[in-house]
């Protein structure tokens, strides 16, 4: 019998518990209706999606509901995931119609709504960032579709064909919606050049 | 030129990057997540996944065929004795790309995150002009009395067959989750509509372009109009009835 050394041992304690297969196969347990499983992914999903929410909300309150109807609509069309394939997709796909829905909803009542309860101002201010905008001020100036993008991406971590599968696009597009994301962030980023187009 | 302004764009992009993706976020309220967890696991069941694409493209097909068989079989088929060896080709080659696209189209669209489910539902509707120009090139217009009257004879005809197709799609498809109801709809009509003119299409022998058009085409175009606004209507509903 082989018996695993001491470099795979190392190497099995050095993978990270939200691996894709490991969400998966809670998913797959979720399917069963192993109770176990389901509150396992409900928490290690829950932060990721409320995130996602709250990313391009900018509201606690808001973010905590769509979190809510996201795992409703996850729960009622749970059997169309199909084992094997990546989840991460899967959900995003969903919680991106809910913060449509969500938005459509939001729209038809903005002029009775009162914003209540708004994030906390971001965490990190100082340092690298002191001379930075925050985050909500930058992304909220970019068009709902690249700011969408942009978020999978750069805050959920998920990779170019996973947003590209959840957004239902093709990989060239959501680079392309990236790209454009980047010029403009840049433009509203970078300090005006003193003396540009006056000193010929 | 190009490289000086990547240098110049560099730094700025590593504070953005940094920045966006270090951002932290306040926890998950938790008395939200018990209260989902405790919905979830509450109304937990044990579920089948969904069957193949392969399985909902059979049965899509199934039906399609069946429906056109009894068309053809109960109205007879002198349209298709009275087209030209060549109009055959371009009628029904092509609609049988339509359909083979679409039916692709609204099997993918029954899973969240499936590939190709928005393309290919373009590529038929590119499709479907295309067969619009053929039509256009192989039958020719001629002048005719009672227009009307034969064109809405064959338009009923023809959603007489397509009503059925669309009710026994909707009772194959209603097991998927259309995150796009209106594209469903349209996907799914268009299936039912494309039953409808293949039975006219074998069963009408009036080769008057005109009349193909307004009483042929315009089946396939109503059952895609009515598909975006029932199944919009339809999911709506329901989603209203569950989440309330």
């Amino acid at each position: 019998m082989d018996q695993p050394s001491e470099l795979q041992l190392e190497a099995s304690r050095s993978i990270p518990d939200l691996s894709l297969t490991a969400i998966e196969q809670l998913m797959a347990g979720y399917q069963q209706a192993d109770a176990a499983a389901t509150s396992a992914l409900i928490e290690q999903l829950s932060p990721q999606l409320y995130r996602f929410f709250a990313a391009q909300q900018g509201n606690r309150d808001d973010a905590s509901d769509m979190l809510q109807d996201a795992w409703l609509r996850i729960h009622r069309v749970r059997h169309t995931y199909r084992p094997g394939e990546p989840l991460l997709p899967w959900v995003y796909a969903i919680a991106r119609c809910v913060r449509v829905d969500s938005y459509r909803k939001r729209r038809r009542i903005a002029v009775r709504e009162i914003v209540v309860e708004t994030l906390p101002e971001p965490a990190v201010a100082s340092g690298d960032f002191a001379d930075l905008p925050h985050f909500e001020q930058l992304v909220a100036d970019l068009p709902a579709s690249q700011r969408e993008v942009l978020t999978m991406l750069k805050v959920n971590g998920l990779s170019l064909e996973e947003v590209a599968r959840a957004t239902s696009s093709s990989v060239g597009s959501v680079k392309q919606k990236v790209h454009r994301a980047y010029e403009r962030l840049r433009s509203l980023l970078q300090p005006p050049r003193a003396g540009k187009g006056a000193g010929i | 030129m190009t490289n000086g302004k990547r240098t110049d764009t560099q730094p700025i992009d590593a504070k953005m990057d940094k920045m966006l993706s270090s951002r932290e976020f306040p926890p998950v309220p938790a008395d939200r997540l018990k209260r989902i967890e405790a919905a979830v696991v509450s109304d937990l069941k044990p579920v089948q996944p969904l069957a193949s694409d392969g399985a909902y493209l059979a049965g899509l097909a199934g039906i399609f065929v069946a429906v056109c068989v009894i068309g053809v079989y109960v109205l007879g088929q002198q349209g298709w004795r009275a087209l030209s060896e060549l109009q055959k080709v371009a009628v029904f080659l092509p609609l049988a790309a339509i359909t083979a696209v679409l039916a692709f189209s609204t099997v993918r669209q029954m899973r969240p995150a499936a590939k190709y489910a928005r393309s290919s539902a373009l590529v038929s509707g590119t499709l479907f002009i295309l067969l619009l120009i053929i039509m256009a090139a192989v039958f020719q217009p001629v002048q005719e009395t009672g227009f009307i009257r034969t064109g809405l004879t064959c338009f009923r005809t023809g959603m007489t067959y397509a009503i059925p197709a669309a009710f026994f799609f909707a009772l194959l498809l209603l097991r998927g989750a259309a995150l796009s109801p209106a594209l469903m709809g349209a996907t799914a009509g268009g299936l039912a509509g494309l039953v409808g003119l293949t039975v006219l299409e074998i069963q009408c022998p009036n080769l008057n372009l005109y009349h193909i058009v307004v009483g042929h085409v315009s089946v396939t175009l109503i059952c895609v109009l009515l598909g975006v606004v029932l199944s919009s209507a339809a999911i709506r509903n329901a989603g209203h009835r569950i989440i309330n």
